[in-house]
Parts: structure tokens; C-alpha cells; sequence
């Protein structure tokens, strides 16, 4: 039954769909069990969890850095358990990801390392141009397009990533603790950028462990627990099992 | 040497007039490949290779000229030897011998239908060919010399096996010790020598290549190591694998290139030495002029192993992105 599911496309207009997800890493313990949830279009989700619940892996299966050893996932209604690595490709480029850890380009210049994901998806250079000068003025960062990221600080990095994840408008976008870096006033203002992103249609989910951002903007959160998921409604604030939503 | 002095100059322009900005003029590559100690070694070893196969391919040719030279001076051509004793081993005093030569010579004319010409050898003439052996203060009076006669055959004679096999019959009626050497055993030899080593040295050529082959493909196994984070990133990004294969794959074909010419450069230089201290050729070996068509295969040296390089860097490239999820 799984295997037919896997050759149909679905019809589904869920950005992503993990149902009874597991994932282990060879043939280690599973890190994530039972995983399941929807997130729709233009949904904003804080995931959140203990150090070691398993966020790194479940971004990771979300970002298609790896494949679930178990279960089924779905991203922009085309499951992508059995899918080809060359049409993992265009997905991807539809998914936006700030990295905890930046993983900027260290050889490339501010601008170049936001211009890349609109060169993979093959724009014009003069788009190029248009779109990185106008976002990097947007993030503050107008005076330093032409510097390594080496010579920026933790936080113009920080803003270089977010910058990269956000360039291609992407359909759904995964931040790994966008703020760690940065004080709260700016921090603030891009997760206000965020919530305008959001506003536009934009799927966001933002991996953190900063209280008062997820108070303050309110939005549901995914928690992680050794492995397993539960959701947190931010109207009721009751835990609620996503497993039988389905 | 001040054109010299300008080129030096635009090698060791800054590259990067400031430090920590990026240098402007566009980004050809994602990935920082032309970047590290690895490249220099690349490009010195294929130029190496290209240096190498350039000799070993022209010593195939130069191989090949010799085996033509030499032949083509035997072709149609055969010797008739009529010894300086007879078949008891007594010495022959020089009228018999001469004798001995006219009922050749008068056999040699009835066969008009396949002898173009023949030369009876004078003694001196004899005396030169043996002149690299015994010296030049040979005394021809105290050494029995045979008589040689020089027969020329005409081209493209059918049957010419049988007639020389006639010819033989008829010249043993006159005396069985005459023979007829026809070349075809030392020039047999002579070819199958050249054959060997030409063969030797396309064989090194080809060695040459498949060493090329592991040489790109173990540097860009190297480089996709050292930037596996960078590329796994552009993966992750959404590049498809020919994204990433064409930096991979036209780094590779830069330094196959550079490598190349280097190498040829270099392989001309040492052709042209070889070629002045032979002296232009003389009678053993030929010189080293190359016909064009020759010349043309080495020109082509460079731009065949940069594409060797380009097609190895993308088999590698894409082997290991396949491997990715």
C-alpha cells in the first residue's frame, strides 16, 4: 500500500505531511518516532524541545537533507520518499533555510552568498543584481556587499543567511535558531520580517529556544521530546497529540 | 625583456586590493576550486604527462620514418653473391670470378619480364661498403672479395616469388653457391624491431592517459573532500548536479590546459635540443622533422587532455553527488 502511495503524486495542499515519520541514523537508535503532522500554507510554527529531542534531525528531514527510514513525507504534495534525487532538486529550491551555524560561504562575498540560491534556480544576472542589492539594503547590510563574511560580525552573518533563505521567496521557509546571535531589537525585527513573509503566503518554521519570542508572537509550536512531537495550541495552551488528526 | 617584465607584472598583480573584500569583476565559481596548494600540483603533474606523451608519440613517429626510410631503400631490390671460393673452399683467382659474373650477368639479361636493371659492383664500391667494418687502409689485394651484382626489380611484378625461385634454379646450374639475398629477412627483422617499439611507445602514451585519468580524478576526489560542506550546501540549495559538476568540470579543464601547453612547451624545447645535437639527421637516423599531420596530433595534445580532464572531473563529480540524499 505504502509503495503504490509512493508512486502517486498526491493532490494535496499541505506544504508538508509527515505521517508516522521514524528516522535513525544507520543503524542506531530511532532519534524521531511516530512523527506526525501538517503544516499549510502560510502557517507560521515555532519547534521547540530539550537539547538532543531531535529538532537538528527533524529540520533536517524537512529541509530533504535526509530521507525518513520509516513512514511517509510529503512536501508540496508529492511524496518524497521514493522520488528521484534530480526532482528533489526543484523542491528544494522552494525551501528556504537559515542555518544555525550560517554555513556561509566563507570565499564568497555577502552579496554572492545571497545571490546564490537566485543563480541555481538560473536567473538573470540583472534580477541578480536588482534583488540582493534591495534585500541587503532591507537587512542593513548596504554597506558591506563586497565583504567576506569573515570580516562581519555574529550577527551581519546572521543577516547574510537570513538573507540567503529569504532572497528566492521561498514557499516554505526553516530557520535553526535565527536570533541566537542577535540582541532583541533586532532579533524583533526579523522576526517581524518573518511575520511579513508569513503574511505573503510564506510556510515558516522557526527552531527555537527563546521564550519570549514565542510568546510574543504566538504562534503554535511543535514540541519535540525524545523523538516524539506534540503540538501546542497558543489559544487553548492545551497539549494536544497531532497523532489521529489524519 | 620588458615585455617580459609586463607579463611578470600582470602574474603577480594583487588579486584582492583590499583585505577582506571580495574582488569584483563577477564570480565564475561558487566553490573556492582554484584556490590551494592541490592546483599547482595538478596542473605540474598533467604537464608532466603532456611532456611525456609528446615524446614518447613523436619517438613512435620518428620510429615509424626510419622503418619507412629503410625500406623504401630495399624495396624492389635484391642482391646476387657469387662467392670468392667455390663449393670445395678454394679460393677463386679473379678471372674465374669474373667469369662466374658474365654467366650471371648473361642469365640476368633473359629475364627482362621482371629485372628492371642491374650494376655489377666494382671493387671499390665493395671495398666502401665494407669500409665501416674494416676501416679505410683496407688492402684488396690480400682478402678474397665475392662478387656482388645490384639488381633492380621492376614495381608490382606478379609471381615475382616464383621468379626469383627460377632465377635461383638457373643460377645454380651456373654455380650452387651463388645466392640471391633478397633483403627480406633483415628488413623483416628491422620492421618487427620499429613495430616493437612503436608499439612500446603508444603503449606508454596510452599508460600516459590512464595515469592522467587518475591523477584528475584522484584531485577532484581531493577537492569535492575539502569542500564537501560548501557542495553539500549547494545540494541542499536546490543545485541540481550539473549545477555543481560544471565548476567541477571546468576547473579540471582549466588546469588540464594550463598543464598541457605547459608540458608541450616543454616537449618542443627538448625536440628542438634533440634535433640540433643530431645534427639535422644523417644516414642511421632520420631527423627530427615532423610531417604536418604529425605536428597537428601534438598540438592537439593539449586540448585532448583537457577534455580527458573535463569528461574524468564529471564522471567523479557526479559519482559523488549520487551518493548525496
Amino acid at each position: 500500500m505504502i509503495s503504490i502511495l509512493c508512486l502517486t503524486r498526491i493532490k494535496d495542499k499541505s506544504v508538508i505531511k509527515f505521517e508516522h515519520v521514524g528516522f535513525r541514523y544507520g543503524v542506531g537508535p530511532e532519534v524521531l518516532t511516530d512523527i506526525n503532522f501538517r503544516l499549510e500554507p502560510g502557517s507560521f510554527h515555532f519547534l521547540t524541545g530539550p537539547s538532543g529531542a531531535g529538532k537538528t534531525s527533524l529540520m533536517n528531514l524537512m529541509y530533504l537533507g535526509q530521507r525518513p527510514t520509516r513512514g511517509l513525507v510529503t512536501m508540496f504534495g508529492q511524496m518524497i520518499n521514493d522520488l528521484e534525487r534530480e526532482k528533489l532538486a526543484p523542491l528544494r529550491q522552494r525551501i528556504g533555510v537559515v542555518y544555525q551555524d550560517f554555513r556561509l560561504l566563507d570565499h564568497l562575498s555577502a552579496f554572492d552568498n545571497v545571490a546564490l540560491p537566485l543563480r541555481i534556480s538560473g536567473q538573470s544576472e540583472k534580477d541578480v543584481k536588482a534583488n540582493v542589492n534591495e534585500l541587503l539594503d532591507w537587512v542593513g547590510l548596504g554597506d558591506y556587499k563586497r565583504a567576506l563574511p569573515l570580516t562581519l560580525s555574529g550577527g551581519q552573518q546572521q543577516r547574510v543567511a537570513i538573507a540567503r533563505a529569504v532572497i528566492a521567496k521561498p514557499r516554505l521557509l526553516l530557520a535553526d535558531e535565527p536570533t541566537g546571535n542577535l540582541d532583541d531589537e533586532i532579533g524583533m525585527r526579523l522576526m517581524n520580517l518573518f511575520d511579513q513573509l508569513n503574511r505573503m503566503g510564506t510556510t515558516i518554521v522557526i527552531a527555537t529556544h527563546n521564550k519570549k519570542i514565542m510568546n510574543e508572537m504566538n504562534h503554535p509550536k511543535m514540541i519535540l521530546d525524545a523523538g516524539r512531537l506534540h503540538i501546542e495550541n497558543p489559544a487553548s495552551m492545551v497539549k494536544e497529540k497531532i497523532e489521529g488528526v489524519f | 625583456m620588458r615585455v617580459i617584465l609586463r607579463i611578470l607584472t600582470w602574474f603577480l598583480r594583487p588579486k584582492d586590493k583590499k583585505l577582506g573584500v571580495a574582488p569584483d569583476g563577477g564570480q565564475r565559481y561558487d566553490l573556492p576550486l582554484n584556490k590551494g596548494s592541490g592546483t599547482g600540483f595538478l596542473i605540474m603533474l598533467v604537464a608532466l604527462m603532456t611532456f611525456l606523451a609528446a615524446m614518447a608519440l613523436t619517438m613512435s613517429f620518428v620510429m615509424g620514418e626510419i622503418t619507412h626510410r629503410w625500406a623504401a631503400g630495399l624495396e624492389n631490390r635484391m642482391t646476387i653473391e657469387i662467392p670468392a671460393e667455390d663449393s670445395e673452399g678454394k679460393i677463386l683467382d679473379k678471372a674465374a670470378l669474373r667469369e662466374k659474373a658474365a654467366k650471371v650477368t648473361a642469365l640476368l639479361d633473359k629475364q627482362k619480364e621482371f629485372i628492371a636493371s642491374y650494376n655489377m659492383m666494382s671493387e671499390e664500391e665493395i671495398a666502401a661498403l665494407l669500409t665501416p667494418w674494416l676501416g679505410e687502409n683496407l688492402v684488396l689485394q690480400d682478402i678474397p672479395l665475392p662478387a656482388l651484382i645490384a639488381v633492380d626489380i621492376k614495381p608490382k611484378i606478379k609471381d615475382l616469388d616464383a621468379q626469383i625461385t627460377a632465377l635461383q634454379e638457373n643460377l645454380a646450374a651456373i654455380a650452387p653457391d651463388i645466392r640471391i639475398d633478397t633483403h627480406e629477412d633483415w628488413l623483416g627483422e628491422l620492421v618487427r624491431f620499429t613495430a616493437s617499439l612503436r608499439f612500446g611507445a603508444l603503449m606508454v602514451t596510452l599508460l600516459i592517459g590512464v595515469t592522467m585519468v587518475a591523477a584528475v580524478a584522484g584531485g577532484i576526489n581531493s577537492r569535492i573532500a575539502i569542500h564537501r560542506k560548501e557542495v553539500e550546501l549547494l545540494h541542499l540549495m536546490g543545485a541540481r548536479d550539473n549545477y555543481i559538476n560544471r565548476q567541477f568540470q571546468r576547473h579540471a579543464l582549466i588546469l588540464c590546459l594550463q598543464g598541457s601547453l605547459i608540458g608541450l612547451c616543454g616537449a618542443f624545447v627538448i625536440m628542438g635540443l634533440i634535433a640540433l645535437v643530431s645534427g639535422g639527421g644523417n644516414t642511421l637516423l632520420p631527423d627530427m622533422s615532423l610531417s604536418t599531420s604529425q605536428i597537428g596530433i601534438l598540438l592537439a595534445l593539449p586540448a585532448f587532455s583537457a577534455l580527458v580532464g573535463a569528461v574524468t572531473a564529471r564522471y567523479t563529480v557526479l559519482r559523488a553527488l549520487s551518493k548525496m540524499p
